[in-house]
């Protein structure tokens, strides 16, 4: 395991900037989480760390030593496709085995055979291991995918979106899993997706991604209470963390340059005695808790996030306040004003 | 067509358009099937499965198409007892099997290699692949007469060619005993290759990159991504052209009868010129019924097999 970064990398597609001007250090045993919505250059971070691409400026390292020219066998990384990258005739052992037999990394059949088997059951496919790879369901495919990863013991580990075709069962299972592993073995890995539930359960750091450029690289409980810029507050927390006009609520700025308030919605208070008069719109209930959609006079909606056995119905009016100390300031061009 | 121009149509023809539904509507489903079905099947029955039937009856008789007048005379099965027992006949069906298998294999090698050579998409890939593909689109006739001319011991480029490099003198390909064998295959090879080239390149193209990605970064070798990834996703394909080209060259005839006419001796008479021989020269339509049948049957099951490995392949 090493460690790798990246060095004010820039990628263009044509016109398309689809990495902008990149830093990116991924500790050695890091777990870093790439947060970011479609077409936000997540996949060509992770393809220019592989040198599947290369850049058009910067530097690329691995292990310290400057890998920007190499090519991807070179670098010893594990490569997790967004599609299931499987040998379609071979079966599912001779997929998990072909890494382990590639030239110059010779392995005793018998160590393969053990080695396929562990990585096998731990992604419970060991059942499978005669089939085709074709004669596989989606998730099966995506399974034998990440561990034609794990049965190296790579640089670095490099996963997009390795569970987004996974059922949400499945999906909980092997992150709990894959979280495992890594601290098991100690594993560097940058992992892509653009699921915060994900990021925040998996990650060590994650970095915020927008329109390839990286906005905040930080600790997820970091990025949740002080979110770098409005959009990196957008990306984690669900529902949204409410954004409210300075003066909105009896929310004061203490900086001239403060114009928006960020307040997640478990910072809002329902039914307290003062406050601001509101109105339900729309409940929500997912369980163990529930969301509330109220609108404040004068037509500003906000969401508050409450357990789920408050008496809280449609249409019902009350007093609502945000907690003392809450909001986080943005300013006009929607940075973090530090208080 | 918008609803408002149907409407316009109908009210322009009131009286048949509404009698003509009407009497549609009054067929069941079953009646409207075989109305449809019916002429197709007609036809087939008409121009497919009647002469297969009457090819079989007459290759049991000694029918003569040229004496429509004769009497017919069942001979059981001695025109098969004939043919199969004929030193000749052997020998054409040997001069066949040696045509396509050797057809097959260099076109298969040929067309793969230039599959892989233009999926390199280089520079001028699409001129270079039209003009691959040229041969394939000329009448087989005129290829054949065609290659006479290259062929050509003193004036053609082909002798002028080998004996350039070889220094072998002139080379007469087409009259030679040992090599007009040869002559053929090569003519079918330069016409046919680009087609098997075509299915190829067809297979190479619906092969996504990240499966070589993924291969690269595992530390695969050429040999191993062609072995693991290519060769499985284009051997359907590629068996697919095999199968219609080998099909076609057992049947093959106007480019050889051109080029060869079945000589030197007898030494390129393929299978169905001899056919054409018996049927239409010596006129023994009873004898050659007989011939047709068996190559038939040989080439129906040949075919069954090869499907069956096909299909077995693609799962
Ligand atoms: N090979 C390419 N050629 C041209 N443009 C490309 C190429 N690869 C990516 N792009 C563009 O670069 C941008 C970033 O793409 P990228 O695949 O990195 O997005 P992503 O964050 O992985 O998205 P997703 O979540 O949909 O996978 C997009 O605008 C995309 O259209
Ligand atoms: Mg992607």
């Amino acid at each position: 395991m090493a460690e790798a970064s990246l060095a004010r990398v820039t990628k263009r597609f044509g016109e398309t900037l689809a990495v902008d001007n990149a830093d990116l250090t991924v500790a050695n045993g890091e777990f870093m989480v790439l947060l970011g919505p479609t077409g936000a250059g997540k996949t060509t971070l992770l393809r220019l760390i592989a040198g599947l691409e290369t850049p058009d400026s910067g530097k690329v390292t691995i292990g310290g030593s400057d890998v920007t020219v190499l090519a991807p066998a070179m670098r010893d990384v594990a490569f997790v496709f967004q599609q299931y990258s499987l040998y379609p005739h071979y079966t599912v052992f001779e997929n998990l085995a072909f890494p382990l037999r590639a030239p110059g990394r010779r392995m005793g059949e018998q160590a393969i055979r053990k080695r396929v088997s562990e990585i096998a059951e731990m992604l419970r496919i060991g059942h499978k291991l005669k089939n085709k790879a074709t004669q596989l369901s989606g998730g099966e495919m995506q399974r034998v995918s990440i561990g034609r990863a794990l049965v190296r013991e790579p640089n670095v580990f490099l996963m997009d979106e390795p569970l987004s075709s996974l059922d949400a069962k499945l999906r909980e299972d092997l992150r709990v899993e894959l979280k495992r592993i890594q601290r098991d073995l100690g594993a560097t890995i940058v992992y892509v997706t653009h699921d915060q539930l994900e990021a925040m359960t998996l990650a060590d750091r994650i970095g915020i991604l927008d329109k390839g450029k990286l906005v905040q690289v930080d600790e997820p409980r970091t990025i949740y209470e002080r979110p770098a810029t409005v959009y990196a507050a957008q990306r984690l927390g669900s529902p949204q963390i409410n954004l409210l006009p300075a003066g909105r609520l009896g929310l004061t700025p203490g900086n001239a340059n403060a114009i928006t308030a960020g307040v997640r919605p478990e910072d809002v208070e329902v039914g307290t005695p003062s406050g601001f008069d509101a109105r339900v719109i729309a409940v929500e209930r997912r369980g163990a808790e529930m969301i509330a959609l109220l609108e404040v006079d004068g037509g500003q909606q906000v969401h508050a996030l409450l357990d789920a056995h408050r008496p809280v119905g449609e249409g019902a009016s009350l007093q609502i306040a945000v907690r003392p100390g809450a909001p986080v300031w943005f300013d006009g061009k929607q940075q973090l004003i530090n208080a | 067509m918008t609803d408002q121009t149907i409407q316009r149509i109908a009210s322009d023809t009131p009286d048949v358009a509404p009698r003509f539904v009407r009497r549609v509507r009054g067929l069941s489903d079953r009646a409207i099937t075989w109305l449809f079905i019916g002429p197709t099947l007609a036809i087939l029955l008409a121009i497919n499965i009647f002469p297969l039937i009457w090819t079989v009856y007459l290759s049991f008789t000694n029918y003569r198409a040229n004496q429509p007048g004769r009497e017919v005379k069942w001979v059981g099965t001695r025109n098969y007892e004939r043919l199969l027992g004929s030193e000749d006949i052997w020998g054409y069906l040997q001069a066949t099997a040696h045509f396509v298998v050797w057809t097959m294999v260099l076109q298969v090698l040929v067309g793969f290699g230039l599959a892989l050579l233009i999926n390199r998409n280089f520079r001028g890939a699409s001129f270079w692949t039209t003009l691959i593909l040229i041969p394939m689109m000329l009448s087989p006739a005129v290829v054949g007469t065609f290659w006479t001319y290259i062929y050509q011991p003193q004036t053609g480029i082909f002798s002028y060619i080998i004996d350039f490099f070889a220094g072998t003198g002139a080379i007469d390909m087409i009259g030679s005993v040992t090599l007009a064998p040869w002559a053929i295959i090569i003519v079918d090879t330069w016409m046919w290759a680009p087609y098997i080239m075509l299915l190829c390149l067809a297979g190479l193209r619906s092969i996504p990159d990240y499966l070589y990605e993924a291969a690269e970064i595992d530390r695969a070798n050429a040999l191993q991504k062609f072995w693991y990834i290519t060769l499985p996703r284009v051997l359907p394909f590629l068996m697919l052209a095999v199968l219609f080209r080998g099909i076609e060259n057992f049947k093959m005839f106007d480019m050889v009868v051109e080029l060869t006419s079945g000589g030197p001796g007898s030494t390129t008479e393929l299978a169905s010129i001899n056919l054409k021989r018996e049927a239409f020269e010596k006129w023994r339509t009873g004898f050659s019924s007989a011939f047709a049948i068996i190559l038939f049957v040989t080439v129906f099951g040949l075919g069954n097999i090869y499907v069956k490995a096909l299909n077995k392949v693609k799962s």
